[in-house]
Order: structure tokens, then C-alpha cells, then sequence
């Protein structure tokens, strides 16, 4: 039967939906079974009525200043249960080597003396804040929220990109991805049993109460943005409203004597924990820029004294610098005594000379990235790049190559994307989401599948033109539907048994009188 | 939980309600002049254009004689301007945006449609005159403020939203009012004036007119049922201040609701036979009311920090 | 036997209009070291403010505090009582390769890197290696202590506070900050990890005890060989009895006595003032 997979051509990289033409993967099957009897006219359909949806939703992203629909592919992304485990298993293990990390850094560095790895890996870090040196936060956490950026190479096998353990955003498009698939393609559930995703916000909530100061039996908990400028606003103020907690701006916040408060019509109010979406440079003017208008000067000394929580903890930048992620399996090694599940990308660290000699000769096939670069940007592709651009960046890397790691380039896993009506090959890669409350690391199901939507593209990130998918985590069969799913047969589930219909107005007049509809006094014009 | 709203958003919301308010009325206003102007011909136009900027407060740009056009471009176009109607509806626009999280989705989506129509609305008012521009303002307006109702749950943020209607409602009429006063050379006809207010219906019912300007004065002043006069909207105001000070048992300590009861127990037991001679007093001291009880909720309940530059020692 | 000395270090800052809202953090605490213990340190701030106290990343013992009331004076006092000890024999130095390897590796290296103050010229670099070519470390950091000191003169108010290592050596003149931040720069550029230190020292060596001398702030620099060294190179002379360390850092930006933001006019006038008095 020929449907709309037929003209699929399979790229020169991993295709997570096919293993050959013709032939799916396995957690895939449903998802086939159920897509192709549409033709691609209702695909078209069915996409478009998801961006109106994202627009009057104000689910955006700024593209060169532009509010845009953050494009979602219809095809959903689709992790079988064994995978998601591994995923997930390994992305723990990573968040809490970093976690033990930060803390040793910012306490005993103990990594260091024991020759782990240099100091100076640390020492020349941009995003090492030696501000908060000895702040321990109140449960010991310090990376609420994780967002650990995955690839999967041309051999089928998951590896890290990056960490991100700063202030990780997209979380808001898992769940309104989500909505909007079940909304607009509900049938696509009805067969399928996937992990539902609503539950991010109460476990963040509950995360963040976690990490309140000591003996607060129910603390305060806020959002702070930087504004309704930001381009994650739409993501704050989401994550706001769900929590049921105040999104408030800088100037919301004042301290004094070493508390923080927020300034409310009836006075001023004590806010136990911060789930801050602003960056530590602009956090505390007193401590960093001196600059910014859109923190609150004195918060650090507050979080040093105790009296109030900053997650995620100011300082976990240096975690995310690329030079200490290419020390991270170390790290895993020695803090929790145990091998890598996820394995890096192959990388080499350009503060050794004869590495540095190497890599400058083998600019044309290797993969450049800045180590304090966020999203992509500043990613240079050797064998994508002309002449002028390696020198460009040979002169670059030369002057500076403490600014730099090489990676080997990767061919990124693809997957079937709607492009005018028809789908082809994009590549993509995947940011799960993990939140620490201080005794276990959760897992938000799936995460966050992004897609470079121009052809070839490597580089995943909306700022490039990116869009996203939804992504499903299959549970298995046999193992119990999770309450309330989100899917279709979920809220099938929550419907209610029939009730009587509404009450209505009692007949007024004898039932003999009731086929003549009463009227008016006549008017004057019929006299 | 935090107990109490955030003071940037009670801040926020009651000059949301403000800035609607002004878009309302301001529409009617502009609308009635402009019409009374294209129907007499032998109006002094020019005269006509200054006197409804001045009602507004708005100040005319020098030199050029004003025409109609100028005068809408100013009073109803202005998009950077928060007296004009445009200005308004965009300040109203900005502010919710940062409140989302306490109106409605239904009153955000109603301000944001809105603020899209401005453009199609201003290209369709300049080919068939500026009747449909100012009455997408005012079915905008009511449709907002209706959701308001009842879309919102009526809790302090509510109320701050009534409060900033409520005096801005004070404030035109009294401005409108103003404009009348014999002092003032430029002449409004009193249906007009009536009309400006979305009264004429209401007045034509409920009293009997000999003609006389006085009773108009009165109603848009002292009827206790109408809801855009005076008294209507200070006793609106007071109501809502009272729902905010919740330790209001004992002496009355809220400068705003103690001027704005004031107000209203005067007004409401005014001589309507003495009115016109308390008039000019009596809008001088609404305006100021106004702007002093404004003050007051402000320093109030709008204190947090502006964003600052910090000075630096050392 | 070292001395017991009691300093007195007061800041008065004077705002145009009224300042609020006003944060801030003093570092104005004598630290207990093996070269000297404090017996008795208290930082106040006027008007019953309460203040703050905890160690940063540096050692450094900070106190902080927040005034939010309109104000238009401040004062922050610091008064302690310290216990000196005379200048130590010089350690077992390391050889250079040694030397080299262990601070690049260690905590040390954050002392190697030169910060946006103690950058210098390339030129300059080069002399200040050209200079010390073959001198074992000790003699490389006297030598470039004994050429700073020689090519920038002692001027009071010649720079400020904002002052670069390098505009000194081109200006040829600066205060005891800017000797400072000149030597660190080049013993790092020599391949010695060098820090920055601020404290106090008492002027006069032959003064009467209990006769109390106005003194103030002072910096001078230390040095690693394998353990720190202090010197004095704006002095030229060994760092001893007369030395009380507050605060150590890569230069001055990690160690100000007082840095704070409030809401308020721009223009500050400040008056500082130092009493050392040696009591035994």
C-alpha cells in the first residue's frame, strides 16, 4: 500500500524511525501502523493547525527579534523503555557527579588534591564563581534542574554533548508539545502507551521546597524572571502558573539584614526559595554587575547566611564550561566510584601543546567549540567550513586556547520530518530534563527532542532555525497504565460517569396552552 | 503562599483599568465632537479641535491651524502617547502582558486582540470616517471590562483593576465637565455633553428637561444609579479601598479613602440648586482628588523598586 | 618577639542628597596567620546597623551589612588589637622546573594568570625576563622588587585607586597599590604565582609604645617558592613586625576595604583614616 513513507530517503546518518527503507524500528511500529493510512495533505493539515495553536498560545521563541511559533513536528520522537532507561540511569549518574563536583569546588577541593585534575581547569573558568566559595546550600543541592543535551552517533550509541546545569530552559515546549499532540492528533495515543509529562511542575515544585532553608514547614517559593523582554518568558511565567507561585521580577525583591522579601499591597513578605531564570552575572549587583537592573543587590549574602535557597545555586557555570566537560567521566570515576553509562563525545583538550599542534593541523576534520558558548553558538564544523574560516579560527584558537575545545564531528541521528508535505531526514538530538531533591535525581520523561530543520544541518538549536518534536518514553506492556495519562486513553479514563442534564426553567403555562408561543401586547402599528 | 498581591502587579493592574477606561472614554468624546463638527458646518472647527485636546490634555501642537484629522491623529492615533486612545490600549497591552499570571487568559487575549485591530481598524476609520475605529474602542472597552467581571475572580487583584477605572472615571468626567464651565470660551452643546458620557439615554428616561444645563450637571455629578457619574464612580472606589484595608475597624487611617468619602458625602449631599454656583470649586477639587488619592494608593500599595542604577562606593 | 599592635581604621562617606537602600561589604579584619594573631577585631557601622561576618574565597574575613533608611553620612570603624612577629627566614626555595611544574598543577596557578590590572605590555614583560634570566627565584623577585621600586617613585596621588600596573610604569609614578600591583605582574610574568596583599603597616619604627601614629593602608605583595614570601617592595624592606595582613588576592579588586551600591546620588567624598599605635 503505498502511504506517506514511501518517498522517505534515508540520510547518511542513524535514522531513528528506520532501520532500512520500509523496514521501522521497533518502538516505532505503533506509531507506523497509525500514521499511514493519513495522506500528506492532512499531515499539512494537522501541522498547521499546531503552529495556530502555538501563536494564540504564545508558545514563542525570539527569532531575531521576532516572536515566532517554536515549530513542533508532527512525528513524534519514540524511546522504548529499555533505552529510557539507560538514558536515564546515565543522565543521574552525570547529574550527581557534577553535583559532588560543585561542591567540592566551591568547599574542600578534594579533586584537586588528590590529582584528579588540575586546579586551573577551574581557576580559568569564566563562569567559576569564587563569590559564593564555602555557600552550602541547605540540603546540598545545587543543580535543581539539569538539562543534559544527548546525540545519538552513526553507530546507534547515546552520548553527551553538553551539560546544562545553569539555568536549562525548554521544558515549557515538552509540555505544550504534548498538549498540543494530544489535542490535535489524539489518535496517535489510542494505541500507545506513553509515560505522561504533566507531573514536571509539582516535582520541581517539590524540589524547590526541598531545598528551603531549614525549619520552614511551608516555604515560599518563587520565580524570578528577567522580564517580559526575555525570550523564555513565555516558559517562566508557564512554569509559574503551574507551580501556583508568584513570578516576580527584580524590583518585586528587596533585601534586608540578610533576607530576602518580596513587596506585596499588604507589606513586605519572605521569600524562602528562588527559582531564579536570571543569569548569576545579573543576579546581585552588589556581588557581580553592578550594572544590571534585574537583580536584587544583597541575595547572596542572604543565600550565605542561610535565609534564603538561589536555585539552580549561583556558581554551577564552571560545570558547564566544555574544557571541565571533557574531565566529567573522571569525575564519575572518582566521586562515585562507578564507569560512565553515557559515554562523551570524543574531545580533546587544547591546553596540552602537542594536542593544540595536532588539532590546528586537523582544523578541516574536527568539530571547534568554545568552552563557554550556550546553544551552539560559535561552533565552528571543520568539514563543513572554507579555507577562510579555519584560518579565521586557527588565529583564533591559537590566541586563546584556554577558549576552546575539538571534538570529533558526529552524524547526528535523524528523523522523519514534515517539510511541505513531504517528510524527510532532519537530524536531531535530545535534552532530558532532571530535577534533584536532594534524595533522588527524577527523570521528566522524554525530554526535549530538538530538530535542525535547514538540510544537513548539525547544529540543533532554535537560534539556527531549529524546531522540536514530541518526545515518547513507551511503557512497556504489562506494566500498569500510569494514573491519569495524558494520552487519549487517559483522559478518557478521567471522564465522568453520565450525569441528568442541566435544569431547566419550569413549563409556566397549562400544557394545553403550551403550542402557541406566547407574544408581545400588540403593537400599535397592527391596531 | 504568599499572603497579599505583588505591588507591581496591583501596580500594573489598576493602570490597566485606567488606561481602558481612558481609551473608552476618550473614544466617546472624540467621537461626539467629531461628529457635532461634521454636522454644523459653521462650527469653528479649528476652536472645536482645541477645545477637545484641552479636555483631554493634550497638548495642541503650535502654529498650524488644526483640522479634524490632525486632532484624531493626536487624540485617537497616537500610538506613543498613553492620553490618546491608541497610546492607552498599547500602555493597557504592555502591563497585562506582565500580569498573564493574574488576569484571565480571556481579558489578556480580548487587550492583545485589540492592540492587533489598531492598525486595520486605523486603515478602515481613514476611508470610511472615524466612527468604526472609535467604536471597535468602545465594544473593546465594554468587552474587556465584562470579562472583567466575570472572568476574574473578584479578589484584591480585582479590585485594584475597578479602583483604576473608577478614578479615571472621575477624572474625564470631571474634565468634561470642565470644558463646559462658563469660563472656558469654548461652547460643548449640552445633548452632547450627554451623550460623550454614553448618558443621553439614561438622562432622557429617568428625568423630565426643560432645557435646563443645570440638570445635567447634576445627573453626570450626583445620580446615585447611573453608573458613569461621579458619584457612581467614587463610591465605587471607596468600596473597593474599603476591600483592601482590611484592618478598617477602627479610625479611618487611608488618605485615599478618607479624601474619596469625603468627596462623595459632599457631592451626594450637595444643593443641586447651588450647584452651579460650587461648580468650578467642586471639579477643581475632583481633579485634584483625584490625582491626591492616586498618590496616596500609590505610596500605598505600589512600593517596590523601580529598576535602578546603582551607585557604587569605592 | 613581635609587637602587639592596636590599629584604628575608620571610613566616613558623604552622600550629596540622601543615600538608601545601601549595601555593603568591608574588608577591614586583621587575619590570624602564622605571622600574626588577632587578639581583637570589630568592625561597626553607625547607627546601630547589624553587621555580618564570613570568610570568602580568599581568606579574607568580610563584613557586610545593608542600611535601608535615607541617610547622608556613613561610617564603618574598624578597631583591632594584633600580635606581630619579626620577618621569617627565607624558605628552601624550589628549583625553577620544579617550581614551575607544582604551580601549574596546584592551587597556585590562580596566582600565575594576570588579571585585567596586572596585565602589562608585552615589552615589558620580556624586559622583566630579560632582567632575571639565571637568577634563582628568591633573586628574581628581589631584583624585579628592587626595579619597580626604582623606576616608579613614590607619589601620593599621582594615580588612583583605578589605576592599571602598566599606567603606573608608563606615568613613572604611583603609591604603594601601584608598586604592588606592578611587582605581582611581573614575578608572573617571570613564572613566580604572586598575590596581592592589603593591611596595615606602623610607620615608624622607633616610635614611643602607646604613642599612637597616623598610619594607612598598605599593600605590598607575596610569592610562592615553594612557600609564600612577603616583600615590600614599596619600602624595600623585609615584611615584619610592622606589617598586619587583612587581606590576600590576585590584586586589589579581590581585597577593597570597603565596596557597596546604593540608591542615590553618584558623588561620594570619603575620608579614611588609620591610628597604629604599638602597645607592647
Amino acid at each position: 500500500m503505498a502511504d506517506i513513507f514511501d518517498s522517505y530517503q534515508l540520510a547518511e546518518a542513524w535514522d531513528e524511525m528506520f532501520e532500512r527503507p520500509g523496514r521501522p524500528r521497533a518502538p516505532y511500529a505503533g506509531l507506523l501502523a497509525a500514521l499511514q493510512p493519513l495522506d500528506p495533505g492532512e499531515l499539512r493539515f494537522r501541522s498547521d493547525q499546531l503552529a495556530r495553536m502555538f501563536t494564540d498560545r504564545g508558545v514563542t521563541y525570539d527569532y531575531a527579534g521576532e516572536e515566532r511559533p517554536f515549530p513542533l513536528d508532527l512525528i513524534p520522537r519514540v524511546i522504548d523503555a529499555v533505552e529510557w532507561d539507560l538514558i536515564a540511569r546515565g543522565v543521574k549518574q552525570r547529574v550527581l557527579a557534577l553535583e559532588a563536583f560543585l561542591a567540592d569546588v566551591y568547599g574542600p577541593r578534594h579533586a584537586f588534591a588528590d590529582g584528579v585534575l588540575p586546579w586551573r581547569v577551574v581557576c580559568t573558568s569564566t563562569r567559576f564563581h569564587r563569590e559564593v566559595a564555602g555557600l552550602e546550600p541547605p540540603n546540598g543541592v545545587r543543580c535543581h534542574v539539569s538539562g543534559i543535551d544527548l546525540v545519538r552517533d552513526g553507530a546507534g550509541k547515546v552520548r553527551v554533548l553538553e551539560d546544562n546545569v545553569r539555568i536549562p530552559s525548554g521544558v515549557s515546549y515538552v509540555i505544550e508539545n504534548r498538549l498540543a499532540m494530544t489535542r490535535t492528533f489524539p489518535a496517535l495515543f489510542s494505541e500507545q502507551h506513553v509515560h505522561p509529562v504533566y507531573s514536571y511542575p509539582a516535582e520541581l515544585l517539590a524540589a524547590l521546597g526541598a531545598a528551603a532553608p531549614a525549619g520552614i514547614p511551608d516555604p515560599v517559593v518563587v520565580v524570578l524572571t528577567p522580564g517580559t523582554a526575555n525570550a523564555a518568558y513565555f516558559e517562566h511565567a508557564l512554569l509559574a502558573r503551574l507551580m501556583g507561585v508568584e513570578l516576580v521580577e527584580g524590583g518585586d525583591l528587596t533585601c534586608a539584614g540578610n533576607r530576602v522579601y518580596v513587596h506585596t499591597t499588604q507589606g513586605l513578605r519572605q521569600v524562602d526559595v528562588i527559582y531564579r531564570r536570571v543569569d548569576d552575572d545579573f543576579l546581585d549587583p552588589l556581588q557581580f554587575r553592578p550594572d544590571s537592573v534585574i537583580g536584587c543587590p544583597g541575595m547572596v549574602n542572604a543565600a550565605r547566611a542561610g535565609n534564603v535557597t538561589i536555585a539552580n545555586a549561583v556558581g554551577n557555570g564552571v560545570a558547564d564550561d566544555k574544557l571541565l566537560y571533557t574531565w566529567v567521566p573522571d569525575l564519575i570515576r572518582y566521586y562515585l566510584r562507578e564507569e560512565p553509562l553515557l559515554e562523551n563525545v570524543e574531545s580533546y583538550r587544547l591546553d596540552d601543546p602537542e594536542v593544540l599542534h595536532w588539532v590546528l593541523a586537523n582544523l578541516d576534520q574536527l568539530v571547534l567549540k568554545p568552552v563557554d558558548g550556550a546553544g551552539g553558538s560559535g561552533i565552528v564544523i571543520g568539514p563543513k567550513a572554507d579555507e577562510a574560516a579555519l584560518d579565521a579560527l586557527r588565529a583564533r584558537v591559537t590566541a586563546q586556547p584556554r577558549s576552546w575545545i575539538a571534538q570529533q564531528p558526529v552524524a547526528l541521528s535523524t528523523s522523519p520530518v514534515l517539510i511541505g508535505e513531504t517528510l524527510a531526514p532532519r537530524h536531531i538530538d535530545l535534552r532530558p530534563f532532571a530535577v534533584n531533591d536532594g534524595t533522588d535525581v527524577w527523570l521528566l520523561p522524554g525530554g526535549l527532542t530538538r530538530v535542525a530543520l535547514p538540510e544537513g544541518e548539525l547544529v540543533v538549536n532554535s537560534s539556527r532555525g531549529g524546531g522540536s518534536k514530541d518526545t515518547w518514553v513507551l511503557v512497556p506492556p504489562g506494566e500498569p497504565e500510569p494514573p491519569f495519562a495524558d494520552s487519549a486513553a487517559g483522559q478518557a479514563a478521567l471522564a465522568v460517569a453520565a450525569q441528568p442534564g442541566p435544569e431547566v426553567m419550569p413549563p409556566q403555562l397549562p400544557p394545553e396552552e403550551q403550542v402557541s408561543r406566547e407574544s408581545g401586547p400588540p403593537m400599535e402599528d397592527q391596531q | 503562599m504568599i499572603t497579599g498581591l505583588l505591588s507591581r502587579i496591583a501596580e500594573t493592574l489598576f493602570w490597566t483599568g485606567r488606561y481602558i477606561e481612558r481609551a473608552d472614554d476618550t473614544a466617546r468624546m472624540v467621537d461626539v465632537y467629531v461628529h457635532r463638527m461634521l454636522e454644523e458646518p459653521h462650527a469653528d472647527q479649528e476652536a472645536d479641535c482645541r477645545a477637545l485636546l484641552a479636555v483631554l490634555g493634550i497638548p495642541a501642537s503650535d502654529g498650524a491651524r488644526l483640522d479634524i484629522g490632525m486632532t484624531l491623529d493626536q487624540a485617537a492615533y497616537d500610538r506613543d502617547n498613553p492620553s490618546a486612545i491608541a497610546g492607552a490600549v498599547l500602555a493597557a497591552r504592555r502591563g497585562a502582558r506582565s500580569v498573564r499570571e493574574v488576569i484571565s487568559s480571556e481579558m489578556w487575549e480580548c487587550l492583545n486582540v485589540t492592540s492587533h485591530g489598531l492598525v486595520s481598524y486605523r486603515k478602515s476609520a481613514e476611508r470610511l470616517g472615524p466612527h468604526v475605529y472609535l467604536e471597535f474602542i468602545r465594544e473593546r472597552s465594554a468587552l474587556f471590562f465584562g470579562l472583567t467581571e466575570s472572568t476574574m475572580s473578584h479578589d484584591e487583584a480585582w479590585r485594584f483593576l475597578v479602583l483604576g477605572r473608577s478614578l479615571e472615571r472621575v477624572d474625564m468626567t470631571a474634565r468634561l465637565l470642565l470644558a463646559r464651565m462658563p469660563a472656558t470660551p469654548y461652547e460643548v452643546g449640552w445633548p452632547m455633553l450627554l451623550r460623550s458620557c454614553g448618558a443621553y439615554e439614561s438622562f432622557i428616561r429617568t428625568r423630565t428637561w426643560d432645557g435646563d444645563p443645570q440638570q445635567v450637571v447634576e445627573f453626570l455629578l450626583m445620580d446615585r444609579l447611573f453608573p458613569r457619574s461621579v458619584v457612581h464612580a467614587l463610591a465605587t472606589a471607596e468600596e473597593a479601598l474599603a476591600a483592601l484595608d482590611p484592618g478598617a475597624g477602627g479610625a479611618l487611617t487611608d488618605p485615599a479613602r478618607r479624601s474619596i468619602g469625603q468627596l462623595r458625602t459632599r457631592l451626594e449631599y450637595a444643593d443641586p440648586q447651588q450647584l452651579q454656583g460650587l461648580l468650578p470649586d467642586m471639579l477643581a477639587t475632583l481633579q485634584r482628588t483625584c490625582r491626591q488619592a492616586s498618590e496616596a494608593i500609590t505610596s500605598r500599595y505600589f512600593i517596590y523598586e523601580q529598576p535602578v542604577i546603582w551607585a557604587q562606593e569605592c | 618577639m613581635g609587637w602587639l599592635l592596636e590599629i584604628v581604621h575608620e571610613t566616613r562617606m558623604h552622600y550629596q542628597g540622601a543615600a538608601r537602600a545601601s549595601y555593603n561589604e568591608a574588608r577591614m579584619t586583621p587575619l590570624t596567620l602564622p605571622s600574626q594573631t588577632a587578639l581583637q577585631t570589630r568592625v561597626s557601622v553607625g547607627n546601630g546597623t547589624q553587621v555580618w561576618a564570613y570568610q570568602d574565597y580568599w581568606g579574607t574575613v568580610v563584613s557586610s551589612f545593608d542600611i535601608q533608611a535615607p541617610h547622608h553620612e556613613l561610617t564603618v570603624r574598624s578597631h583591632a588589637v594584633v600580635e606581630t612577629s619579626a620577618a621569617p627566614a627565607p624558605p628552601d626555595q624550589l628549583a625553577w622546573v620544579e617550581l614551575r611544574a607544582r604551580a601549574a598543577a596546584g592551587i597556585a596557578a590562580e596566582y600565575l594568570a594576570a588579571t585585567p590590572r596586572t596585565t602589562v605590555d608585552p615589552a615589558l614583560a620580556e624586559a622583566a625576563r630579560e632582567r632575571t634570566r639565571g637568577a634563582d627565584p628568591l633573586e628574581t623577585a628581589s631584583i624585579i622588587a628592587a626595579w619597580v621600586r626604582e623606576r616608579v617613585e613614590y607619589v601620593p596621588g599621582a594615580t588612583e585607586v583605578q589605576t592599571s600596573a602598566q599606567e603606573a610604569w608608563g606615568k613613572g609614578q604611583g603609591v604603594c597599590q601601584d608598586i604592588a600591583h606592578l611587582t605581582v605582574a611581573l614575578l608572573r610574568e617571570t613564572g613566580l604565582p604572586a598575590r596581592y596583599v592589603s593591611g596595615y603597616l606602623h610607620p615608624r619604627p622607633k616610635a614611643g609604645i602607646g604613642q599612637a601614629i597616623a598610619g594607612q593602608s598598605h599593600a605590598w605583595v607575596e610569592y610562592w617558592a615553594g612557600d609564600w614570601v612577603a616583600a615590600d617592595p614599596t619600602n624595600q624592606a623585609s615584611v615584619g613586625e610592622g606589617h598586619v595582613v587583612v587581606a590576600r588576592g590576585r590584586d586589589y579588586a579581590d581585597v577593597p576595604p570597603l565596596k557597596g551600591i546604593y540608591h542615590g546620588a553618584p558623588s561620594v567624598a570619603m575620608n579614611v583614616t588609620v591610628e597604629v599605635t604599638r602597645l607592647a
